[in-house]
């Protein structure tokens, strides 16, 4: 009887060597370095697209940054960029919209979100708490287009009935639609949250007496405050830049809303309804690229917000 | 004999009732009633549940008016036990019922506790180191928190079912095979969503092509190579920037930087391209979660063996951290399949022909090609064409959704799979 061949690496040579023969190897060692190079490139890919995105969005805006009237630009309500007589570009009207329907959802959502978030990590029992956060998963990716096409749809002929609204896709509907889509991330950065406050906390409250509500607002809302205080931050940068869903539910009223009842319309919604409109790169195609940069930049700054935000906390307690 | 007009009675809880049949008439004064007390005290049945009392009422109510049921005096009493001490109070009750009747009495004379028509006097029995009223009230307000925190989650689940069962039972009309093999017609108004649904798998394909090595290799980097330093902590910083983008800012990005400057065109590429960009966080941070639950000890040993890092990667952590990279993949996938913004302005369009039958059917895009998405379609449906019937519209949503919540279940139950048979 032959015995079994056992394949050995050599001497000084590493593991894994001669597994798929010696060709194998040959490709492995030659290839070590160039694939570290690779890896480190793709690494750093993150930050050239965030890198790129602006680049190539403040390029495309950039002819007409030195010609744009920018205190009109910030303080007019007036939209008219196809106007024969006078063409305007303010976007204070976009701003409030954008605005309203972010802290009418922000109030809808941000009590729901924490809420949950709470119920999620403190008060749930096993079992169900799985099931919870498999349907807040759901819930997050059901996407922006089905969350608008409900709001044009279902919620807003509901509306209609229920509120003395002319029309059903207004202020009201995007903040509820907003809202619900909203409402999984800070429920899962929420809970991220308060998890990451330690059991010391908790037994140190129980033991002194506390109920479970009592160690909650005494002790974890304050420990938590930050994550909480991101959790919120992440919710308002993702209704800022929601796009197709306050774009099919508000209804397109370019003027400062004045009930909660009435048509509004946001930043986002603008470029998306006038970009295959506007004539390419003509003036009024490069504004709508200007919004793109305020947009951007503003939710880099929530962004960067909430991550500072976060590191805060880190900070704190590791010390 | 004349009773006089004020009357006391004496009413027990009914724990108490038999050993105070005897006892139970009417006296003249609070002060006989306080008294009488003492003869109609029975053993109190430990642990029970429902609260022992003496109730003295003082009748008549006034005319036509029951007794009111809330006391207007209250005081604790332990009968089990004997002695002197207490003062009444909840928190420091009368030792048993001598002291309860001395200090009732005594109550009496001072005039602390006289007693209106229809107004009851409550001496209740309390068990010792049973909870107080401080320890009932916060019973009640965390069963108050209790409810509302639950009612919060609730309110979460509720609108995904109601969404979800809304959606179907409008789209049923439509629904059957046929509606998602034909191509629409009629200006949109007939037909099923062939031409949309194979956009989107092409779409989906695209992105995934170049979504998936960057997000998993950027992954890689991120857990495995990335010295802790302000500029991985920058990287990081732009992962979550990347995904905290507006989804129209990258449909802007795209125009920008695809359709002219790299000269794509509006294009399926340019599309694909688009949407990687944006669904690129997603595979980094699930990769690097994934990576980062391998034990470190698994590469140490690695390392012990000399391997190198790359080696190491290759043979230790990718294969025992695949599942969770797919994981991450999927959940690309369904959010690829999803996003309409981005795709609007660089390659998907209103409507394209597609051949209903044969070859031509099953890839009707090439890469340089416009083409048709689902979500794309949805919105058209929705907003842009009239006449289009309902159950179309409604089924078109059902479609899309199932797609994304189907692949989305997909990787939660594998992460659920994963994680019960895991191996560390």
């Amino acid at each position: 009887m032959a015995q079994p061949q056992l394949r050995q690496s050599q001497p000084g040579q590493p593991a894994g060597r001669g597994r798929l023969g010696p060709w194998f190897d040959r490709v492995c060692d030659a290839t070590e370095r160039p694939v570290e190079w690779l890896v480190r490139l793709c690494g750093y890919s993150a930050i050239l697209f965030v890198l790129a995105i602006f680049v190539f969005v403040f390029l495309e805006a950039a002819p007409i940054l030195p010609k744009l009237d920018w205190v009109e630009f910030f303080t007019s309500p007036q939209w008219r960029p196809t106007s024969q007589v006078r063409v305007q570009y303010g976007i204070l009207a976009l701003v409030v919209g954008t605005l309203s329907v972010t802290a009418l959802a922000m109030a809808l959502a941000v009590p729901l979100g924490l809420g949950a978030a709470v119920y999620l990590s403190e008060f749930c029992p096993g079992r169900l708490k799985e099931v919870l956060k498999v349907v807040i998963e759901l819930l997050a990716a059901i996407p922006s287009v089905v969350w608008g096409f409900i709001g044009y749809m279902v919620l807003g002929p509901v509306l209609m009935e229920t509120t003395d609204a002319d029309i059903g896709v207004n202020l009201l509907n995007g903040g509820i639609i907003l809202a619900l889509m909203s409402v999984p991330i800070i429920v899962s950065v929420g809970e991220d949250a308060l998890k990451a406050v330690p059991d010391s906390y908790r037994e140190a409250a129980l033991a002194l007496g506390a109920s479970r509500w009592e160690m909650v607002h005494r002790v974890l809302f304050p420990a938590a405050r930050n994550g909480l205080l991101a959790a919120v931050l992440l919710g308002v940068g993702r209704a800022i830049g929601e796009t197709m869903a306050v774009l099919m539910a508000t209804g397109h009223a370019i003027r400062i809303p004045q009930s909660l009842v009435d048509p509004i319309r946001t930043l986002t919604a603008t470029i998306a309804a006038e970009l295959g409109e506007a004539v390419e790169r003509g003036e009024h195609y490069r504004v709508l690229f200007v919004i793109g940069l305020v947009l951007f930049a503003v939710t880099f700054v929530v962004n960067l917000l909430a991550d500072v935000v976060v590191k805060g906390l880190r900070g704190e307690r590791g010390s | 004999m004349v009773l006089p007009e004020e009357r006391y009675r004496i009413e027990p809880s009914p724990p108490l009732l038999a050993a105070t049949e005897a006892d139970d008439w009417p006296f003249g004064t609070l002060r006989q009633a306080v008294e009488a007390l003492q003869r109609c005290a029975g053993p109190v049945p430990p642990g029970g549940q429902r609260p022992v009392y003496f109730d003295i009422v003082r009748q008549p109510a006034a005319a036509g008016k029951r007794p009111r049921k809330r006391p207007a005096h209250r005081f604790f009493v332990h009968l089990n036990a004997d002695g002197q001490g207490g003062d009444g109070s909840e928190t420091s009750p009368w030792w048993g019922l001598g002291a309860a009747v001395a200090g009732l009495v005594e109550l009496a004379e001072l005039g602390e506790i006289e007693l209106a028509p229809g107004q009851r006097l409550r001496l209740e029995h309390v068990e010792m180191f049973s909870a107080s009223a401080l320890e009932r009230a916060k019973r009640t307000k965390e069963a108050i928190a209790h409810a509302v925190f639950l009612a919060m989650a609730l309110a979460l689940v509720v609108p995904l079912m109601a969404v979800v069962g809304y959606l179907v039972v409008r789209a049923w009309p439509a629904l059957c095979w046929d509606f998602v093999w034909q191509n629409p017609q009629d200006y949109m108004t007939a037909g099923g969503i062939w031409a949309p649904l194979v956009g989107t798998f092409f779409l989906v394909l695209g992105s995934l092509a170049v979504a998936a090595p960057i997000g998993v290799l950027a992954g890689v980097y991120l857990n495995e190579y990335a010295p802790d330093n302000w500029w991985t902590r920058l990287i990081n910083l732009a992962v979550m920037n990347l995904a905290g983008v507006p989804s129209i800012v990258h449909a802007l990005f795209g125009v920008g930087a695809f359709v002219f400057f790299m000269g794509m065109g509006k294009s399926l590429l340019a599309a694909s391209c688009t949407v990687a960009v944006m669904t690129l966080p997603v595979i980094i941070t699930s990769t690097r979660e994934a990576l980062a639950s391998v034990p470190m000890a698994f590469r140490e040993a690695c390392w012990n063996l000399g391997a190198t890092r790359w080696q190491t990667i290759r043979t230790i952590v990718l294969p025992n951290s695949i599942s969770g990279i797919l994981t991450g993949v999927i959940l690309q996938v369904s959010r690829a399949a999803g996003e309409t913004a981005p795709i609007l302005f660089t390659g998907a369009v209103f409507f394209v022909p597609v051949a209903d039958h044969g070859w031509e059917s099953l890839v009707p895009y090439g890469p340089g090609d416009r083409f048709m998405a689902l979500s794309m379609h949805l919105f058209t449906l929705a907003t842009q064409v009239r006449g289009v019937p309902e159950p179309i519209q409604y089924g078109t949503a059902v479609v899309l959704l199932a797609l994304v919540l189907a692949v989305n279940s997909v990787s939660i139950g594998l992460r659920v799979y994963l994680r019960t048979r895991k191996k560390w």
